[in-house]
């Protein structure tokens, strides 16, 4: 399997307080690669590390199998970007918007920008400025779609959208990845929406990657468990245990990874007894994971 | 793509542009009043000296403020967008800060052309004393290379960050600053007239914007 981006021990420091130290991240060809964290964690640093709109102090990034930033113009020409906040030329229309930007893309698509046009319902002639949010986030997302890129980013494309123009813009770029097996990079903190469109899933805090796995192995290897009678010592357990809550008496409450049905018997032989399996969807998942993450060490379970 | 960037300028710069080039056509006319050939009392060779150089002081201000207003306004669209548009467009960061230079270049020839035009429509319709002459060329030469100097220079400040700009003028401010100490305290320390010379004597990057400004001399 081949990786349309490749982070290797990347390090970035902005100031003072925050930085990225050590970070790996694997975005694999084809893939919709959901990057999830906290306000702050270092999402929107990581993808403009990514896009070479920053320069890191060590480590390496390839994209689209290119150095980068020294590669930058190459990578940028095949990449669709749409960051966190519309950063466009206020004073230009829409439609001039387009030629501005269809001047720069050899693989402009200006058949289908018009479709787009359409389809998102938006006024060519109304000035940037003056549009909403919603036509805001409609005109970036047809700004990138319409130069046919290999690979997407995507800074919270839908952030503080309606549920109608986030399905259109959605609907948008799923039918483009298709029809044309894009990879795409997107970070959300609509948890339910990466959990509905991704393959990969990679969560990031306090600038570092927390987990990067395929969204099946995230979904399915996090529950939580009704256990009574546990013994302190927890040291043999067969699964990663992220956390552990007193739910009264004996019984406590655990969330764990990496669990499989045949760990059953373990609870018989440390004397304790499962009363129950949990599914976590993926938001509750993120949320366990990030808590565990954050505890010091001494309390975090397992 | 410079036709875009061009476009985009011209839609952030109009009213600059425009501005200029009606009062860098209409200052040339302004400054030969006295010796229009209608005039009543026609002014003496002496007296248009005058008033030629008193007008002439403009020339100079007009050149730094077009400078200075098309450079702010060839970043206005990047500063306010905090660059990431521009960053994320696919080319070397040199060609675009070119393509952005010339298109503010191409933009300020309409003022240098107005006032070509300006001073040679002048000097036509003025009625000169003996012994003097009209030098509509050289000014609007010398008007386009100052123009040309103030837009280079306030493009490669307005080209960084606020912070860069901030440390220009800090820089600035501290000889100012140290020179004012020095003065209070009573010492021979000189800042300022060595700058000064640098600066504004030939060969000095901002000798262009010294010494008089003629439209009519001997």
């Amino acid at each position: 399997m081949t990786n349309t981006i490749e982070i290797q021990q990347l390090a970035y420091r902005p100031g003072r307080g925050f930085e990225i130290a050590g970070l790996d991240l694997r975005v694999p060809t084809g893939s919709i690669y959901g990057f999830l964290g906290p306000n702050g964690s270092g999402k929107t640093t990581t993808i403009r590390l990514v896009l070479g709109l920053l320069r890191p102090r060590a480590g390496r990034i390839t994209v689209l199998g290119r150095a980068m930033p020294a590669d930058a113009p190459y990578v940028l020409s095949r990449t669709g970007y749409v960051p966190e906040h519309p950063h466009l030329d206020p004073t230009l229309t829409v439609r001039e918007t387009l030629r501005f930007q269809s001047a720069f893309y050899p693989l402009w698509d200006a058949t289908w920008a018009e479709q787009l046009l359409e389809t998102f319902g938006l006024d060519p002639a109304r000035a940037f400025a003056k549009l909403s949010k919603g036509e805001k986030g409609k005109v970036m997302m047809l700004l990138a779609l319409a130069q046919r890129p290999e690979l997407l980013v995507l800074d919270e494309p839908t952030d503080g959208l309606d549920p109608v123009v986030r399905r259109d813009i959605l609907a948008a770029l799923l039918d483009y990845v298709s029809q044309h097996g894009a990879t795409v990079f997107i970070s959300s903190h609509l948890v339910h929406e990466l959990e509905r469109m991704c393959d990969w899933i990679g969560v990031m805090d306090n600038g570092r990657l927390v987990t990067e796995l395929p969204i099946e192995r995230f979904r399915n290897g996090i529950k939580r468990l009704q256990v009574t009678g546990a013994p302190s010592d927890l040291s043999t357990v067969p699964f990663s245990l992220l956390a552990r809550s007193p739910n009264g008496g004996t019984a406590e409450t655990w969330v764990v990874r990496g669990w499989e049905p045949d760990m059953r018997g373990y609870f018989a032989t440390v004397g304790a007894s499962l009363q129950g399996v949990d599914d976590l969807d993926l938001e509750d998942g993120y949320v366990e994971l990030l808590r565990t993450f954050r505890a010091p060490r001494g309390e975090r379970g397992g | 793509m410079f036709r875009v960037i061009l476009y985009s300028l011209w839609k952030w710069s109009r009213l600059i542009i425009l501005l200029g080039a009606v009062a860098a056509f209409v200052l040339p006319i302004l400054s030969v009043q006295g010796a229009s050939s209608d005039a009543v009392n026609p002014l003496t060779a002496g007296e248009l000296l005058r008033s030629i150089q008193s007008w002439g002081v403009l020339y100079p201000v007009l050149a730094a403020a077009l400078g200075l207003l098309v450079a702010i306004a060839t970043w206005a669209p990047d500063h306010r967008g905090r660059h990431v548009h521009a960053l994320s467009l696919p080319l070397p960061r040199w060609r675009y800060a070119m393509l952005r230079f010339g298109s503010g270049s191409l933009l300020l020839t309409a003022p240098m052309l107005a006032l070509l035009l300006g001073a040679v429509l002048a000097t036509r319709l003025a009625a000169l004393p003996a012994g003097l002459q009209g030098y509509p060329i050289a000014l609007a030469l010398r008007f386009a290379l100052a123009v040309a100097v103030a837009y280079a220079v306030f493009f490669a400040v307005s080209a960084g960050t606020s912070r860069t700009a901030g440390l220009v003028l800090a820089s600035i401010g501290a000889v100012i600053l140290v020179q004012v100490l020095a003065t209070a305290a009573g010492t021979d320390l000189n800042l300022l007239g060595p700058l000064q010379n640098a600066l504004l004597n030939w060969p000095g990057p901002l000798a262009i914007f010294t010494g008089r400004w003629m439209l009519i001399d001997v």
